[in-house]
């Protein structure tokens, strides 16, 4: 089954990552180049990608003839993906322990992060839901 | 350029068509599909995803023992991605135009839905390889 990890942060919560030292930082990268080599070696990891800062987001709709409308201006308290992890794995559990090993990595100074991922199913394209 | 182009349409505890008919559904599916397939051939589609309905979403944190602690409590204003897709564009006005094409999918008797379509730019290659 295929779930997709989503790691989201508030745009407040992306100012205070910034204000991280590079050896912190440093140490959070090497930590998800261990676990992404781990789990591309288990052959778990399909996809893995990681956004630009939310400051470039922009959301568009169309206007009049299909053109687009973008709008730059989002609430505080809206949630910015981050980067995202897919994962094919047996059993639901099993894409739990992931996003629980992607939550605890290190936070500055040592300690873990605890940050929340959110687990979803991911739809196959074969899925008697789109027949 | 890489850009991941957003749905965040879903919420929690809705359902995912409420009100439409089977036709409209259909209509809406069919669109999708064309629309994915015009930008497979276009060249410009990395990947795209459909994500399962959020009703068993979870948010999972490392607990101090490194094990997966699960909450599955969203508050009501919480957006859900229903799906995505990557693009390669030479500029985000093209990738503006992608997302306004998608933000006017057919909803109820065909009329243009005009959703939120949230535009990110995807960073190229993962963060500070320490290999």
């Amino acid at each position: 089954m295929k779930y997709i990890l989503l790691m989201s942060g508030t745009k407040a919560g992306v100012e205070t990552y910034k204000a991280w030292s590079p050896k912190d930082i440093q140490a959070h990268f090497v930590f998800l180049h261990e676990l992404n080599r781990e789990l591309r070696e288990r052959g778990e990891l399909l996809a893995n990608e990681a956004l630009a800062d939310p400051n470039q987001a922009k959301v568009v709709r169309a206007g009049k003839s299909f053109s687009p409308v973008t709008d730059g201006v989002f609430p505080e308290s809206k949630e910015f993906l981050l980067g995202y992890w897919i994962v094919d794995v047996e059993t639901l559990e099993r894409a739990h322990e992931i996003a629980a090993r992607l939550s605890g990595g290190p936070a500055p100074g040592g300690g873990q992060l605890s940050m929340p991922i959110e687990v979803r199913q991911i739809l196959s394209r074969s899925s008697e839901e789109f027949q | 350029m890489k850009y991941i182009l957003m749905m965040n349409t879903m919420k929690a505890g809705s359902a995912p068509f409420p009100n439409w008919s089977q036709e409209d559904v259909r209509a809406h599916i069919a669109f999708m599909i064309g629309f994915a397939g015009d930008l497979n051939r276009s060249g410009e589609l990395v990947s795209a995803e459909g994500l399962a309905f959020p009703e068993e979403a979870k948010l999972v944190r490392a607990g101090s023992d490194g094990r997966p602690v699960t909450d599955g409590v969203f508050p009501e204003s919480k957006e859900f991605l229903a799906g995505y897709w990557i693009v390669e564009v030479a500029r985000p006005e093209r990738a503006y135009e992608i997302a306004a094409r998608a933000s006017a999918a057919p909803g109820i008797a065909g009329a243009p839905l005009n959703m939120p379509i949230e535009v990110r730019r995807v960073m190229s290659a993962p963060p500070a390889d320490p290999a």
